[in-house]
């Protein structure tokens, strides 16, 4: 039953990497799943790969390039003035957006669960209090209305005042003090410890979207594919959420996959058959809480000389490996490997 | 300072075991003359997380006699613990001043103060999470001077690496500000967590003598819990596979790497030192047991009338738990306990509780008229106070009211009478009222179902409890036939409890004997305090101060230190030897 289509109106999200292009990728399932009438758009960076841009486009009507460094002159001199804000003027750009009347943003680890078009009959600025401090607002979802105006003044506050938090929550926060509230089902922020459970029990049923808060993004866990639930140490609701994420991505996003992003979150996917995408999944994989991958390219360090797996010895790729807890600790990383190069370092 | 001059120093040191230590205890004139310093670091100075808290606290008041305000302590800032137990102030010492004031000038949050302990020595707290964006450059640097990276996740290892490079720091900045005159510094790093400090003070190059001091090895604890044969098998162990598949593979490395860095390798007992020959692959270049700072216990005399005192206030406990079923003397009865962090196998619960089920089964085949009370204390989760317990205390609450009314209502009608001239007769003194009054408590305490519980509180996964499991399974379930009763008590001892309102210490002395069969002991403060406090214990041959007992005291039994043989016995041998020490020993 689809109502008729607003075109002038778009949720919008951001993707500034490959891993969040796949949180975008998940969450534009969902809104399509929840039969929105809205437009989708996304804004990527260049550090999106190019499979994943195609794979975008399939599921969103717009994907927009954004590149601060390319953008018009008054972000530039502003970003070299205060260059700690860089992402978060990548966000800004979502005010740009001016072939629509009125957007809903909403960041790429959201996952909506219930179709919340409703959200638009809002205006801006309106959004969904903080759990930490719910005088402010968490900035993951919110209604605004695109203007090249509102942009440059966005622009001109965030250099003069800056972030109180050094991210666009503290910027947006100060720049619309009079912000109105919408209910929390819109942005319900995942806690590991829920501070008010019997709420939680009460109205879990009316959440529209879910917001994985945290580092520890639902992309990061690894998960059985046969039993459909999540692994490793995570708390039974925490657990029922992530399975909702990765029940659309699997469904929805997975099949579409390159190869190349396949094999690498082969760690992650656990099964006893293989999956049925082009690139066969490890057997039986026990991979208690797999750690994130590398997604950005490290820098070349000096040679140290000694390749042992593909990895040379003592380099950033190598530091990366350890990193994600990706160890050889029965080989290339035995104590004794590291215990002559202690060694050696000593007797400098 | 090259590490073989320093070795050698150490060994001439273990050489000179006649040497009187007094004549250094100088209040630290003879450090300022030679400008020697120490700098002592540990994640627990001035913050109690464990047993580290307890060993840097008794050795401050005699380490500031030797070094006097050349000692520095070093630690992470927490900040609850800071305001009630550090009398925060500037430094007077220059080139200290100096220190941290260039550090905060970098944005480090640096606390300083005089810690308000014995000895009231001078800590120096950072405040970890303003130096948490330098993570991943140190991260790096520690990368490429020692090949050993961290897992992002692993929040306790990112902790302890920016501690250490902030420690690292300050060691660097410190020697920089004490200028070009010739200087000693040492610096004294206790357990992986500090060890980072450690491992970049040595990898930068700084002019400082370093010490790794270890409690107990990470993977001994593992190994340990995780029921295989650790002692027989010490030698046989594949260390990295057994770091790595359980996944603390990085910190094992900062552990292993921070010992072999080290000048001089130091641990707390015999046995932790055999454990570090083998796990850490160094074998400890001098022993320092733990003290305890007797003082606090002096009352010598006074033993016996505390004993008595504390004794007590158990038995009152014990009658209004065991109500209905009070059918032991109490003079014939014996108090025995075990206490301490709640790690089953470990500390040795699983054999005390099987040594008891044979204890028991020993006094009744010998028809005994003595009876054990076995207390188990062992904090866990719990969801509240057993009911039932606090019914026998109310019980026997109202009972001892009751009496005590009729006392003092005699009294007055026996004084009446003989004031009258008339001799009392029991009938006219113990009226109806009064035996039904006395009835009434009678009843309600013979009208008991169940058993006296064997637990005091309702314990959250009360099916899978390894105590309550392991009761169970021996069937010690307090029966009257019983002569070896038991009482799970999983909440640390409270003054203020409604059930047994004592403190530890307190507790401690009015029993008979403490029982501490640990398997994994790097030293054991449990035995420790009992034979100060004038009561007999029983420990092992695997704990570091029974190793410490047993090679320092010829006769350790005559002290009140009985010590079972868990290293060369197997399970059974060791239980029956526990069995018959409990039993024979009185």
């Amino acid at each position: 039953m689809n109502v008729a289509r607003v075109h002038d109106q778009s949720y919008v999200t951001l993707a500034t990497n490959e891993n969040y292009a796949l949180g975008a990728l998940t969450l534009g399932s969902s809104l399509r799943n929840s039969n929105t009438n809205r437009s989708l758009t996304v804004l990527i960076t260049s550090q999106v790969p190019s499979p994943l841009v195609d794979q975008l486009r399939t599921v969103f009507d717009l994907v927009e390039l954004v590149d601060v460094l390319d953008s018009n002159d008054s972000a530039n001199l502003a970003l070299l003035k205060r260059p700690e804000l860089g992402v978060t003027f990548t966000k800004l750009h979502c005010w740009r957006l001016v072939q629509f009347s009125k957007c809903v943003f909403l960041d790429s680890d959201c996952l909506v669960v219930k179709n919340s078009d409703d959200l638009f009959d809002n205006d801006e600025f309106t959004a969904v209090t903080d759990i930490g401090w719910p005088d402010c607002f968490n900035s993951g979802v919110f209604v605004f209305r695109p203007s090249l105006q509102t942009y440059s003044s966005l622009l001109t506050y965030a250099v003069q005042q800056g972030s109180f938090d050094g991210g666009d929550q503290g910027l947006l926060n100060s720049f619309f003090p009079n912000w109105k509230r919408a209910s929390f089902v819109y942005n319900m922020t995942t806690n590991a410890s829920y501070s008010y459970a019997p709420a939680y029990k009460q109205f879990k049923d009316s959440v529209r979207i879910v917001h994985f808060i945290g580092a520890q993004k639902p992309w990061y866990h690894s998960y059985n594919l046969d039993s459909g639930s999540v692994m490793g140490n995570v708390t039974v609701h925490e657990s029922e959420l992530i399975n909702q994420w990765w029940k659309v991505f699997v469904d929805n996003v997975l099949p579409g996959l390159n190869e190349e992003t396949v094999s690498r979150m082969s760690v992650q996917l656990v099964s006893r058959k293989p999956v049925s995408v082009s690139v066969p999944v490890q057997q039986e994989q026990v991979v208690e809480a797999a750690q994130p991958q590398a997604y950005h390219e490290p820098a070349p360090s000096a040679p140290t000389g000694k390749v042992v797996g593909g990895v040379e010895v003592g380099s950033e790729v190598h530091q990366q490996k350890w990193q994600h807890g990706q160890i050889e600790y029965t080989g290339r990383d035995a104590f004794s490997n590291i215990q002559a190069h202690l060694d050696a370092q000593l007797k400098k | 300072m090259s590490k073989g001059k320093i070795k050698r120093a150490a060994s001439t040191l273990r050489a000179l075991e006649g040497i009187t230590f007094e004549s250094c205890l100088d209040e630290g004139n003879h450090c300022y003359d030679i400008n020697k310093w120490l700098i002592e670091v540990a994640w627990e100075v001035a913050n109690k997380v464990g047993g580290i808290y307890t060993v840097i606290r008794s050795k401050v008041p005699t380490t500031k006699l030797e070094f006097g305000d050349n000692y520095i302590a070093v630690g992470p800032l927490n900040e609850a613990q800071v305001r009630t137990e550090v009398e925060i102030k500037e430094p007077e010492i220059g080139a200290l001043r100096s220190t941290i004031n260039a550090m905060r000038s970098q944005g480090i949050g640096v606390v300083y103060g005089n810690w308000l302990i014995e000895g009231y020595p001078q800590v120096v707290l950072f405040d970890v999470k303003t130096a948490m964006w330098r993570l991943a450059e140190w991260k790096a640097e520690m990368w490429k001077s020692t090949h050993i990276g961290a897992p992002d996740m692993d929040f306790e290892a990112n902790n302890a690496i920016v501690f250490g490079f902030l420690v690292t720091w300050f060691i660097g900045e410190f020697l920089h500000q004490l200028g070009s005159e010739p200087k000693y510094v040492i610096s004294h790093f206790h357990e992986w967590n500090a060890g980072v400090g450690l491992m970049m003070a040595r990898m930068r190059q700084l002019d400082v003598a370093t010490i790794f001091t270890t409690h107990a090895t990470l993977l001994g604890r593992y190994l340990c819990a995780g029921h295989c044969d650790f002692y027989n098998n010490l030698d046989n162990f594949n260390l990295d596979k057994e770091a790595g598949d359980r996944g603390i593979y990085h910190r094992y490395c900062i552990e292993r790497a921070s010992a072999h860095c080290a000048h001089v390798f130091t641990t707390v007992s015999q046995i932790t030192s055999y454990e570090a020959d083998h796990l850490l692959k160094r074998k400890p270049d001098i022993i320092t047991p733990n003290g305890l700072s007797v003082k606090k216990f002096s009352a010598l005399h006074e033993f016996q009338n505390l004993h008595a005192l504390s004794k007590e206030k158990i038995n009152n406990f014990i009658r209004g738990h065991f109500y209905g079923h009070y059918d032991f003397d109490l003079d014939k009865t014996l108090y025995i306990f075990s206490a301490g962090r709640y790690e089953f196998s470990n500390k040795g619960v699983d054999m005390f509780i099987e040594s008891l089920a044979r204890l028991n089964h020993k006094l009744k085949s010998a028809n005994s008229d003595m009876t054990v009370i076995a207390f188990l204390i062992f904090p866990t989760n719990t969801a509240s106070f057993n009911v039932e317990s606090l019914k026998g205390q109310a019980i026997s609450k109202q009972l001892r009211e009751t009496v005590h009314n009729l006392q003092n209502e005699l009294g007055k009608r026996i004084y009446e009478a003989c004031l009258k001239g008339d001799l009392p007769h029991g009938d006219t003194i113990l009226g109806n009222e009064d035996i039904i009054e006395l009835k009434k408590c009678v009843y309600t305490s013979i009208q008991r179902h169940g058993l006296p519980p064997i637990c005091t509180h309702n314990v959250v996964d009360d099916s899978v409890d390894p105590i309550l499991c392991a009761l169970r399974k021996c069937q010690l379930f307090n029966n009257r036939y019983d002569r070896v009763k038991v009482i799970f008590h999983p909440e640390f001892l409270k003054s203020t409890s409604p059930l047994l309102a004592m403190d530890y210490e307190e507790f401690v002395r009015g029993c008979h004997m403490g029982v501490f069969p640990s398997y994994y002991e790097p030293w054991g403060y449990t035995p420790a305090e009992c034979t100060v406090m004038g009561i007999p214990s029983i420990t092992t041959n695997l704990s570091g101060f029974g190793c410490f007992m047993e090679e320092h005291i010829t006769d350790p039994d005559t002290y009140g230190i009985y010590i079972v043989d868990r290293r060369f016995k197997s399970a059974d041998e060791s239980c029956e030897q526990l069995a018959q020490v409990s039993c024979f020993g009185f």
